[in-house]
């Protein structure tokens, strides 16, 4: 029995100390302690690719106080060694300076974290110094804003980071830098390649610009910006300003005087610079005292001194003649009617010297019906033959009307209805020719020769010929003149043997009737210069 | 008619036989050479290894831009890679491993290690870019890249001979250089090895090998001709 006892009481005691242990082990878990947590690589970097340093980040610390400790191993290095400097970088990392550094091997890094309680290790950390380069930011940067005639430039200077080593040719640096303005957040990028200085030429003035540099070596991994260093550019130049505010003050004086000089004097601009088209004019006629109507006035606005030639002018033996075309045949009876048509295309060239009121009113016959208009004296027609007429020679097939209004017309034709006058209006050149010429044509179109010849004024007698043999409207054919020239013959006769005066062989042809045998004076006949023959009874 | 042929081929000819004297003995065109010889025009030595540098940047730049790529699309798992990790086939060529190291080093040597780098490299990128050009997973681009950088190292290398030849003739440097660089009399480096490694580490090896050439050249430049850019 009391051997069972006693195995019972061992059994007790060692249920209690294992309880105890139990209590006592969770008693120190509640505490924190544990072995410390996998430390973790965090990375390596070296400045100047001549030293570097790694860090890692601890595990959970486990409560206990942990060490770590890194350890490497390395190509074309045999064994493991420990990291040489854990302080000079800081907590939780490993310096290896020059002696300690290769380039171009590979690293193998471990950290091991350990206490009281147990280790950890991190994984391997693989890295070749060529591959962690990452200098440090370029120093003392400088902007300056250079002043170069209209164009400023901002003027970047900088030095490389003070470590790293160019002189010798081990590191290639290259730079980069990045601008903007101030107020902005866009930044504009550069690259410097390796020089330490920059231009930039696109600055506005008056503005404020932020600058920043990093770099690189050789295919490193950039660094950080450098610190911002800024500068303001200048204004634009005002000087300018005041100049031009003076010149346009200047200017505006004479230009507002000028206006007011041209609104005031506007009739008198205007009519400089649009000069009032003239009226048709006819000279020698007042159309003031045409207008008023009154009979008095009508003549005396018509006989206006006009500088008539002087009578003997016409005492020439002066020949009209005529000249018709292919169509118009002197024995033809129709030829009256084609007599007074007008060639289409016909210059009413008003040289055509009618001195003969009645040529002239055939002439005028044609002008009217040229016209249309129906104010045609009815003695007119009759009249026709008297005259040298003005026969115009019908080329052109066609009936078309003349325009009366031509280019070259120089004279002015105003038909009078009551009187059934019509002024031609005469050139000037026209009078010398009548002094002088005898033949006196105008060729206006092309084979249509329009010839007025001052008809030689043989007498009377041929009057009477005329008179027994020829019918009214026919002309005598005076001369054939190649394929389509015809020179009639047109004299105007009167019954009577005034016409043998020579002073005036014009006068008596005003009407058909037999003529007024009274020749009136040279005084009375105005002639040729004005272009109509008035008859004055 | 046949007499107008021959005239104009006559004038022809002698058109021809024009331009080529022309550019017989034209100067506009002439190659480099280290010494001022009939028929090429002698450059500086400044300029040579302003060249040289500027090449061999290049090249590291390339070399830096496949790698990535291949990192981007073949990533191997880095940070399991064990102790023995790649053994790059140009191992056996001992280089300076850090600034002192590499400026203690005299001229000559120096040269000779970047010639022996650049030599070794020759037949391996020419292999690369053909299994590159096969391989259809990579774009044009890649496989132009590498050709490129295969044809670098070959001029690069004549580049570097040049500049060696010039600095003898200068007097800078002594003759037995060349000598040892021959291609012939160098020791074929494990000729064998290279074909073993994979493409990534090819490229991994060749990217850290350009960066020492690249950085011997400028060493050497700034210690000889440091007039600008040191």
């Amino acid at each position: 029995m009391r051997g069972h006892n006693m195995t019972v009481c061992a059994r007790m005691r060692r249920d209690l100390g294992l309880a105890l242990l139990l209590l006592l082990s969770a008693a120190v878990e509640s505490d924190g302690m544990s072995p410390p947590g996998k430390p973790v690589f965090l990375g390596c970097r070296s400045p100047e690719k001549e030293t570097f340093t790694c860090w890692w980040e601890p595990g959970s610390g486990g409560g206990l106080p942990t060490t770590h400790r890194l350890y490497y191993e390395r190509e074309k290095l045999e064994g493991t060694h420990e990291c040489p400097d854990y302080h000079s970088a800081g907590k939780n990392s490993c310096f290896f300076d020059k002696d300690h550094t290769s380039i171009w091997v590979d690293y193998y890094l471990t950290v091991v974290a350990s206490n009281a309680l147990g280790n950890a290790t991190s994984g391997h950390f693989k890295m070749d110094v060529m591959e962690i380069v990452k200098p440090n930011a370029p120093e003392n940067v400088t902007l300056q804003v250079m002043k170069r005639e209209d164009n400023p430039y901002l003027h970047v200077r900088w030095e490389h980071p003070h470590n790293t080593d160019t002189k010798s040719g081990w590191v290639t640096i290259k730079y980069e830098l990045r601008v903007k303005h101030r107020n902005n957040n866009e930044w504009k990028e550069y690259t410097s390649g390796t020089q330490t200085q920059f231009n930039l030429y696109n600055i506005n003035p008056g503005e404020m610009y932020v600058v920043q540099v990093r770099c690189r070596l050789d295919h490193g991994s950039w660094s950080e910006w450098s610190n911002s260093t800024s500068v303001k550019t200048f204004n634009y130049p005002q000087n300018d300003k005041p100049f031009w505010i003076l010149v346009s003050a200047l200017s505006t004086v004479p230009f507002l005087t000028a206006m007011c000089i041209l609104v005031i004097k506007r009739k008198y601009v205007k009519k400089v610079l649009l000069p009032p088209v003239p009226g048709p004019k006819i000279r020698g006629i007042d159309v003031q005292l045409l207008k008023r109507g009154r009979s008095e006035d009508v003549s005396n606005a018509l006989i206006i001194n006009q500088g008539f030639p002087s009578v003997p002018a016409w005492k020439d033996e002066i020949e009209d003649y005529l000249i018709v075309s292919d169509d118009v045949l002197l024995p033809d009876p129709h030829r009256k009617k084609k007599s007074l048509t007008v060639a289409a295309g016909f210059h009413l060239n008003l040289e055509i010297q009618c001195k003969e009121s009645l040529g002239q009113r055939d002439w005028e016959k044609a002008e009217e019906r040229k016209n249309g208009i129906d104010t045609f004296p009815p003695q007119l027609p009759t009249q026709k033959q008297l005259c040298p007429n003005v026969t115009f020679v019908h080329a052109e097939a066609t009936d078309q009307r003349w325009p009366i209004h031509d280019a070259a017309a120089e004279s002015t034709v105003q038909l009078l209805a009551p009187t059934g006058y019509v002024d031609i209006q005469r050139h000037k050149s026209m009078q010398e020719e009548a002094d002088g010429n005898e033949m006196d044509y105008t060729r206006v179109n092309d084979g249509n020769i329009l010839i007025l010849q001052k008809d030689k004024f043989p007498g009377c007698m041929d009057v009477q010929r005329q008179e027994e043999n020829i019918p009214e409207d026919y002309s005598r054919v005076k001369e054939v003149d190649g394929d389509n020239k015809v020179l009639l013959q047109r004299q105007s006769f009167s019954a009577d043997s005034s016409c043998g005066e020579k002073g005036t062989p014009y006068t008596d042809c005003t009407n058909k009737k037999p003529i007024n045998p009274h020749v009136p004076g040279p005084s009375k006949v105005e002639l040729i210069g004005s272009g109509y023959v008035d008859t004055i009874y | 008619m046949s007499g107008t042929i021959r005239s104009v081929s006559v004038v022809w000819l002698l058109l021809l036989c024009l331009v080529l004297c022309r550019t017989l003995t034209g100067t506009g065109a002439a190659p480099i050479c280290a010494n001022a010889q009939a028929g090429c025009y002698a450059v500086s030595l400044a300029n040579l290894f302003d060249r040289v540098v500027q090449h061999s940047a290049r090249m590291h730049g390339i070399s830096n831009d496949l790698h990535s790529e291949f990192e981007q699309y073949f990533l191997p798992s880095k940070n399991q890679v064990g102790r023995v990790g790649r053994n790059c086939h140009t191992s056996t060529i001992l280089t300076p491993n850090g600034k002192e190291n590499a400026q203690r080093m005299a001229r000559e040597e120096l040269t000779e290690v970047i010639l022996k780098l650049l030599v070794a490299w020759r037949d391996p990128l020419w292999h690369f870019h053909r299994s590159m050009a096969h391989h259809h997973d990579f774009t044009n681009f890649s496989s132009d890249k590498a050709l490129e950088m295969s044809d670098m190292v070959h001029e690069l290398r004549k580049g570097v001979e040049r500049v060696a030849e010039k600095m003898q003739t200068l007097g800078l440097m002594s003759d037995p250089v060349n000598s040892q660089v021959s291609p012939e009399a160098l020791p074929p480096p494990d000729s064998g090895e290279w074909r073993r490694m994979k493409d990534y580490d090819l490229l991994y090896c060749f990217r850290r090998d350009s960066n020492k050439v690249k950085n011997y050249l400028k060493i050497l430049k700034c210690r000889i001709v440091p007039e600008h850019g040191c």
